[in-house]
Order: structure tokens, then C-alpha cells, then sequence
């Protein structure tokens, strides 16, 4: 088996998606009008201007350093151009509230997609510069699912039509299908690696109507995909566990999933079908609610539980639009850092932890310096911090206490949550954060430690 | 041999609309929710009994198969297409005042959200339970919700939010319900929202499915 260590960007995706033994995972966040947000602008604007996404985007690969990024995340382009009422919003992609299928249209009256219209341009022309700029990326083009589309244009009576009209409905996906052939053509041509196909609404069926309406077409399109060379991915949202099986037959090179299923659940799926899979940081509660411990512990358990053969760290879906930055620049940064992984594991279970109580370790006349540490003894920063305090605090004798604290043993982990510590190695005097990560030089240690003698 | 009662409850279980409906074809060419519900009427049963009886009975299975991912939601349409089939026949019996239902249940998305097919589901979970739904719609806003409140003083409240961009919105509708009407029951469901975020902007009750809400509902007001 070829070690993989060196390959970072589509190379690293490629070969996760063939399930080859990689030495890091690899991370794509699903920025879509979090982009807007990057720039300050708004999803409207943001979706209207290849300028504007080129923009975002760039932005979000200097945040973020991610090995693939989808370019556009919008599910209702290729709605609007078949005549679906759109409300735009400044907060989130636009919502479909017109259905055309339903308001006097025929299925015959629905054209093909062309390449000129509605916001293909915009999307074709931010493909093609992010490319340029971008050679080792893997860039992502997403397109509506042929089943979510079908809902677009038919509006939730087709979920009645299932068993009222089969035929229909069977008509309407192959015409959905086709319209997705088209759009993956054209994103292949502008330069994605990857075509993504979202079909959110699949998760509100069952597995029989997803193999007798879903299946024969979606399995033509990654057939498509696949022939043009390209890797294929299937997103789906929601619960949709009953399907995932289903799914994996139609032959995607990769399902992506969110927190509603569970990733061994889709790990074993994946083993079993030879594909290679997805997902799952939870969208609301950690990165768009919570805080950079969270994010990381929370990245750190799909990492775990995701392993390194197939497997690709994503958010479960498009990210909010106001997801704070440092909860994704946090995944980031534990992405590419092992050592950080592991204090992270160490952390797991912090939340429970009862604080101390502190009476009594600090000294009248004293500074009390509390370094907490993963382990000096295994962990090469946390063993030149503890050295670097010490050194500084040998010029003031029996005035400094120095302690080390390591989170290896429940007393460790107790101190840190009563100091408020949350990123290791850190350097407190007296009870203050002082000193986070870095490893400070002695004069400023040395400094910070007079500050505190004189109270 | 099945009574009409329990044949509607299952015309109501596996969406079986009327006679001439295809679904689902282990019932083919038999009598559905539409005939049986005249024939009921036509035998003397009451309103009140074959709502009781029948539909309420299929329309528990239906929620009860939903949670357990038995059907899914075009299964749940179909069955409340049924019963919305049979209910035109009850509802004149309902608007005299002859058969009473168990209370009123005001339901709609939140501001700034278009997302219906979960509050659908509700809605018809609820109706077919015996409850008067009284739904407003998607994009619905707190002055929305207080008129109808001033109209049925006595209902309680459904909010319902697919975007984690409008769930935010949920706590000012509650709120602004809380202050004016401190005892209405406000509960919440969506794909975002959970339990706790139901507790932090006060609102009664998180329901993680439609069965939920009315067995919720069926303990407090009924």
C-alpha cells in the first residue's frame, strides 16, 4: 500500500475517494453564502456575481486551507431557469415558491438547460477563474438532485404522484436527470474535479421509491460523470439512513452525509459497497452555536470514527451563513496537526469534569505559576514551556512556585477547566491566562512574573 | 369479519382514498375512506364515533409507523388524503356544533421561513387526531399568531423552522405569545432546532416528530 503523506489538495481527495490508506484526512468545508459572509456581502448580491463568489471563496481558502471547496452551493439554480419563483434572502441561498408544473405548465413545455442562461454564466465563469487560481484544489460543483429538482418544478404533490401516477413521475425524473446531465457537463468543462449531486429531498422517501424512482436515473448520471473522467459525490441531508444503502448502489464514488446519520452507520455502508464517504461535523449545534473546543472535539470524533481510508471531513451541509470563522479555522488548524488531535482526544471529556477548589494554592507574596500541559514527558512544546518557566523563574528563588499540570489524569483536567484554560500548553500566573501555545521567551515570562509580585 | 369502522381506520392507515384509487394495491377495487365514511353516516353511527373510532385510530399508526421509520412522508400524505376524504363528510356535523373536537391548535412556519412540508405533517397529524387546526401558512410573524390567539383564546400554539438562519426567530414569536397570553402552550419542531433551544427561548414543548405534538397535546388540553 502507497503511504500517501506527502499529498495535500486533489491529489488527497482522489485518492480518498479510491479509498487508498491516506496519512491525513482530508478536509472540504461547504461554503456556499458563508462566502458572503467572508466579504460582507450578502447571499443575494454574493449569489449574482462570479466576481463576488470568486472572491469569497478565495477568501475561504486562506481561512480555511482546505484540500476541495464546492464553488457555488445553491440548489436552486437550475429551478430558476425552468421557471420557478424564487424569494431571495439576505441571510440564505433563495427559497422556490413557485412550482411551474403546477401552475398551468406541462412537462413538454420545459426546455433543456443552455449554457447562457439565468446564472450558469456566473457559476461557469467563477468555475473557470477559481481554477486558474486554484490548480491543486479540488473544486467542487454541486447540482440539484434529480428527485429535489422534480420537487422544485412539481412542488410536494409529486410525493401523492409517487403512487397516484408512477408514470408520471417517472417521466418528470427522467427529464430532472437529463436537466442534471447537462449542468454536471458544463461544471465539468469549466474545470470541477468533483460533481456533487444534492438531492435533500430523497431523505422524505423510502427505500422502495428511491429504487424504483431515483435510483435508474441517478445511476445513469454518476455513469456520466464517471465517463467524463470526473469523481462523483452523492449528498444527501436529513434522515436518510433508510436510503443510504440504496444510494451506494447507484455507483457514486462518495456519499456525503450530515449528524442525522451516523457516521460508523454510513462507515460500514461505504466498507461494504467500496465507496468512499463523508461528512458529519454538526452544522448548528457545534460550528454555527458552539465554541473552538467544540468545533475541534467534535472534528476530532468524525476523524476518529471516519479513519483514513475513504474517508472526507466535511460539515453535513451547506455551511450557516454566519458561522463565526474561528470555529472553522479551529478544524483547520487540528485538520493538519496531529499533536492537536490528540490533546483534543485528551479534552473529550472535560465537560463533565468537576472545577477545584482553589483555597489555598495561591501564596501571599508569592507568584504562582500553573503551566497545563498535555504531558511534558511525551509532548515536545508542553516540555519547552515547562522549561522555558522555570528558566525564568530561577532568577526570582522562593518567590515563583512553578506547577505543571498535566491533563493526562482527572486532577489536570480539573485544574484546567477551573483556570479556564482551553488550548494547550498555557501559562497562567496567579490564576491569569497568560501565555497561550507559543512558547515565550524568557524576558517576557520573566516580566509577566514581576507584574504579578507587585500585585 | 371487520366492522366499517375499523375497515375506515385502515383506509386511513395505508391511504386508501376511495374505490377507484390505485393505492395501495393490496386494497384495490375495495371501498375506501370516501365511500365507508357515507356508509357509516347512513348507518346512524355518530360523528363523533367515527372520528373517534376510525380515524383517530388510523392516524395514531400513521404517527406511530412514521417515528419508527416504517413509512415515510408520501405514505403520511396519502393517508391524510384519506382522511381529509372522509372529514368532508363529518364536517357538518363539526361546524353545527354536533360533534365536538378536542381543541384548537394554531400552526405556521416562522418569519422569513417558506419550509411547509414538516408543518404539513403536523397540521394533519393533529387534524386527524381530533383537534380544529387553524393553519397560517409559511413566513408567519408573532402579530400573525396574536390575532388568531385574540380569535381562540383557549388554542395552543405550533411553530415550526427548516433554516437555522429563522429558527432565531421562533424566541420573539414566543415571547411576544408569552407576554400577552402567559399560559398558551407554544411547541416547537424542525430539522435545527432541539430540546434545549427549546428551553432557552421558553417555549413548552420540543417535539422531535408529529406523533409527538399529539401526544403532547393529548395530555395538556384534551
Amino acid at each position: 500500500m502507497i503511504t500517501t503523506d506527502k499529498l495535500f489538495g486533489k491529489t488527497l481527495i482522489e485518492a480518498a475517494f479510491k479509498r487508498e490508506q491516506v496519512a491525513r484526512v482530508p478536509w472540504v468545508p461547504f461554503v456556499g453564502v458563508h462566502g458572503a459572509s467572508l466579504i460582507n456581502s450578502s447571499a443575494d448580491q454574493y449569489l449574482k456575481s462570479s466576481e463576488k463568489i470568486v472572491k469569497g471563496i478565495t477568501k475561504a481558502i486562506e481561512l480555511y486551507r482546505p484540500d476541495g471547496i464546492p464553488v457555488v452551493f445553491d440548489l436552486q439554480i437550475e429551478a430558476e431557469i425552468l421557471g420557478c419563483k424564487l424569494s431571495w434572502n439576505k441571510d440564505n441561498p433563495p427559497a422556490v415558491i413557485g412550482h411551474p408544473l403546477t401552475e398551468g405548465k406541462n412537462l413538454n413545455d420545459l426546455k433543456r438547460l443552455n449554457k447562457d442562461e439565468g446564472r450558469i454564466p456566473v457559476v461557469l465563469e467563477a468555475t473557470e477563474k477559481l481554477r486558474e487560481m486554484y490548480p491543486d484544489i479540488a473544486l467542487y460543483g454541486l447540482i440539484t438532485g434529480p428527485f429535489t429538482l422534480a420537487l422544485h418544478l412539481q412542488g410536494t404533490d409529486i410525493f401523492m404522484k409517487l403512487f397516484e401516477d408512477p408514470g408520471y413521475v417517472s417521466e418528470l425524473m427522467d427529464y430532472c436527470n437529463n436537466v442534471a446531465i447537462d449542468y454536471s457537463s458544463m461544471l465539468m468543462e469549466a474545470g470541477c474535479d468533483v460533481i456533487a449531486v444534492v438531492d435533500p429531498m430523497t431523505s422524505q422517501i423510502d427505500p422502495d421509491s428511491f429504487s424504483s424512482f431515483v435510483s435508474p436515473y441517478v445511476t445513469k448520471l454518476f455513469d456520466h460523470i464517471r465517463q467524463s473522467g470526473r469523481l462523483s459525490s452523492f449528498f444527501v441531508c436529513g434522515h436518510a439512513q433508510q436510503n443510504v444503502e440504496v444510494m451506494a448502489e447507484c455507483k457514486p464514488d462518495n456519499i456525503s452525509i450530515d449528524e442525522n446519520i451516523p457516521l460508523d452507520f454510513m462507515k460500514n455502508i461505504a466498507l461494504e459497497k467500496q465507496i468512499s464517504f463523508g461528512g458529519n461535523i454538526k452544522l448548528t449545534s457545534v460550528l454555527l452555536l458552539g465554541d473552538e473546543i467544540d468545533s475541534k472535539k467534535e472534528a476530532v470524533t468524525c476523524i476518529d470514527l471516519g479513519g483514513n481510508n475513504g474517508f472526507i471531513l466535511a460539515p453535513g451541509c451547506d455551511l450557516p451563513m454566519d458561522t463565526p470563522v474561528n470555529n472553522l479555522k479551529a478544524v483547520s488548524d487540528l485538520v493538519y496537526d496531529e499533536y492537536m488531535q490528540q490533546v483534543t482526544r485528551e479534552l473529550e471529556h472535560s465537560s463533565v469534569i468537576e472545577p477545584l477548589d482553589l483555597t489555598g494554592h495561591w501564596l501571599e507574596g508569592k507568584a504562582v505559576v500553573d503551566v497545563i500541559t498535555l504531558d511534558s514527558g511525551s509532548c515536545a512544546p508542553c516540555q519547552y514551556m515547562v522549561e522555558a518557566v522555570q528558566h525564568a523563574a530561577s532568577d526570582f528563588k522562593d518567590k515563583v512556585i512553578v506547577r505543571e499540570h498535566k491533563i493526562r489524569d482527572k486532577k489536570g483536567l480539573q485544574m484546567m477547566v477551573t483556570l479556564g484554560v482551553k488550548n494547550l500548553p498555557t501559562i497562567c500566573i496567579n490564576g491569569d491566562i497568560k501565555f497561550i501555545s507559543n512558547i515565550p521567551p524568557k524576558n517576557l515570562i520573566a516580566d509577566a512574573i514581576q507584574q504579578a509580585l507587585r500585585g | 369479519m371487520k366492522n366499517t369502522l375499523q375497515k375506515l381506520a385502515e383506509c386511513i392507515e395505508f391511504g386508501k382514498i376511495n374505490k377507484a384509487a390505485p393505492f395501495p394495491p393490496q386494497m384495490k377495487g375495495e371501498d375506501g375512506a370516501d365511500e365507508l365514511t357515507q356508509q357509516a353516516l347512513a348507518d346512524g353511527i355518530e360523528s363523533q364515533e367515527i372520528l373517534s373510532n376510525a380515524l383517530m385510530v388510523g392516524m395514531e399508526r400513521v404517527g406511530i409507523k412514521f417515528r419508527e421509520n416504517k413509512i415515510f412522508v408520501p405514505q403520511v400524505l396519502m393517508s391524510a388524503k384519506a382522511m381529509s376524504t372522509s372529514m368532508i363528510h363529518l364536517k357538518p356535523y363539526f361546524d353545527s356544533g354536533k360533534a365536538k373536537q378536542k381543541g384548537t391548535f394554531i400552526i405556521g412556519t416562522v418569519t422569513g421561513d417558506l419550509h411547509d412540508i414538516g408543518k404539513n405533517l403536523v397540521a394533519m397529524m393533529i387534524e386527524g387526531n381530533g383537534y380544529k387546526v387553524i393553519d397560517l401558512g409559511t413566513d408567519v410573524n408573532a402579530e400573525k399568531f396574536l390575532e388568531k390567539l385574540e380569535q381562540y383564546p383557549d388554542a395552543s400554539v405550533g411553530l415550526s423552522a427548516l433554516l437555522t438562519t429563522t429558527m432565531v426567530n421562533m424566541e420573539n414569536i414566543t415571547k411576544k405569545i408569552k407576554e400577552k397570553y402567559a399560559n398558551t402552550l407554544v411547541t416547537i419542531g424542525g430539522a435545527p432546532v432541539n430540546n434545549d433551544f427549546c428551553q432557552k427561548i421558553g417555549a413548552d414543548f420540543y417535539a422531535q416528530d408529529p406523533q409527538a405534538v399529539v401526544e403532547f397535546l393529548n395530555q395538556k388540553v384534551a
